[in-house]
């Protein structure tokens, strides 16, 4: 157990003697920018994941969903901090945001009809089992 | 736009339980599950939205995303079958292979990402280190001449408004056509689920398969006979 664990233990006590653990702990105590692009990258990965692993093509709407809500926290990221920092007509990372609201309303709407059509002819809704291009 | 206190707090609550919300929307085996895992995870982000003064789009994403678009996904689990899946007769995930393939892809993919971030954020603070401090003296002074709220706790921001302004004087014309795009939208999707009997009733079906499907289905054919007359 010990040995699995001392290479995080050694890494951990070296950052504490360079005195960055406290460094980190004022950045997490602070969280600006960076963090904020951070959980919008990570949010991101994971609805590129769902998209490459799943099978059922409902649920790889949602994580298309979960990707166009990562860009929508990183616009709004962004045009906080641009306003912050003096530009104070950067509200357009705002309005951004709202025209990627509509389009993803627009997209479920035509994807779900979409995979009501397919399903009334294939009976599946699993991608790896349409894979015909002409009926 | 640096955090601190019961913000920051509010940062770190909300923001893990997006991610974990993400994680389990891909990774539940009822869809059901992965729908509504989706909507808390979309609930979290709307707060960040909120610690991010973008009240009005954390709004937008309650009641479009949360009210709307999740419901017609629910919508859309219980109208399809997807049962053997949750029953655990077929497998949730693609081929182990691809799995892997994709999981390294998207191991490098948050890697290089997060080094981005860090070193463009640096590439920032290079820039407006200085002004980060005055800005933020700044932003609080002017959020003391906002008017106070009615319980006086905080002070009622123009952050609305201003966005108000900037979609309506600088893009209004990408505003309307996100009307004519939603407009498509809702026309493509009601044409695309229909069913053939409701196609045979306009009279929207090409003749041969009509033919062939009104062989097999009777009242299909009724439908058609009453359309012609």
């Amino acid at each position: 157990m010990f040995t699995f664990f001392s290479p995080a233990l050694v890494l951990l006590l070296q950052e504490a003697n360079a005195g960055r653990l406290a460094t980190v702990w004022q950045d997490a105590q602070h969280p600006g920018l960076s963090k904020f692009l951070t959980i919008g990258a990570l949010l991101f990965i994971i609805g590129v994941a769902g998209v490459l692993t799943r099978r059922n093509i409902i649920v790889i709407f949602m994580s298309i969903e979960l990707i166009l809500n990562a860009a929508n926290l990183n616009f709004i990221a962004m045009s906080r901090y641009l306003q912050d920092t003096g530009n104070v007509n950067a509200a357009a990372g705002q309005v951004f945001a709202v025209f990627v609201i509509v389009v993803a309303a627009a997209e479920a709407a035509i994807g779900l009809g979409i995979v009501i059509a397919l399903y009334r002819n294939k009976e599946t809704i699993l991608i790896d089992e349409i894979d015909i291009l002409k009926w | 736009m640096i955090l601190s206190g019961w913000e920051s707090v509010f940062f770190w609550v909300f923001s893990i339980a997006a991610i974990f919300a993400g994680l389990l929307t891909v990774m539940a085996r009822n869809t059901i599950h992965s729908a509504l895992f989706l909507i808390s995870s979309l609930v979290s982000v709307a707060a960040l939205f909120i610690l991010l003064h973008a009240e009005f789009i954390a709004g937008v994403q309650i009641l479009v995303y949360v009210g709307g678009v999740m419901v017609l996904f629910l919508f859309v689990i219980m109208l399809v079958n997807v049962g053997s899946e949750e029953r655990g007769a077929e497998e949730i995930f693609n081929r182990p292979r691809q799995v892997t393939v994709s999981v390294i892809f998207c191991a490098l993919l948050v890697a290089g990402l997060i080094a981005a971030v860090n070193e463009g954020y640096k590439g920032f603070l290079r820039r407006d280190g200085s002004r980060i401090d005055s800005a933020a003296a700044d932003a609080e002074t002017r959020n003391q001449s906002l008017e106070k709220s009615a319980t006086g706790s905080s002070r009622i921001t123009n952050d609305t408004g201003r966005l108000g302004g900037v979609l309506y004087r600088f893009g209004s014309l990408p505003f309307e056509i996100a009307s004519v795009l939603l407009l498509v939208a809702i026309v493509g999707s009601v044409m695309l689920a229909r069913t053939l009997k409701q196609e045979a009733a306009v009279d929207d079906l090409d003749p041969d398969v009509l033919r062939k499907e009104a062989a097999a289905d009777p009242e299909l054919a009724e439908v058609q006979t009453e359309t012609a007359v």
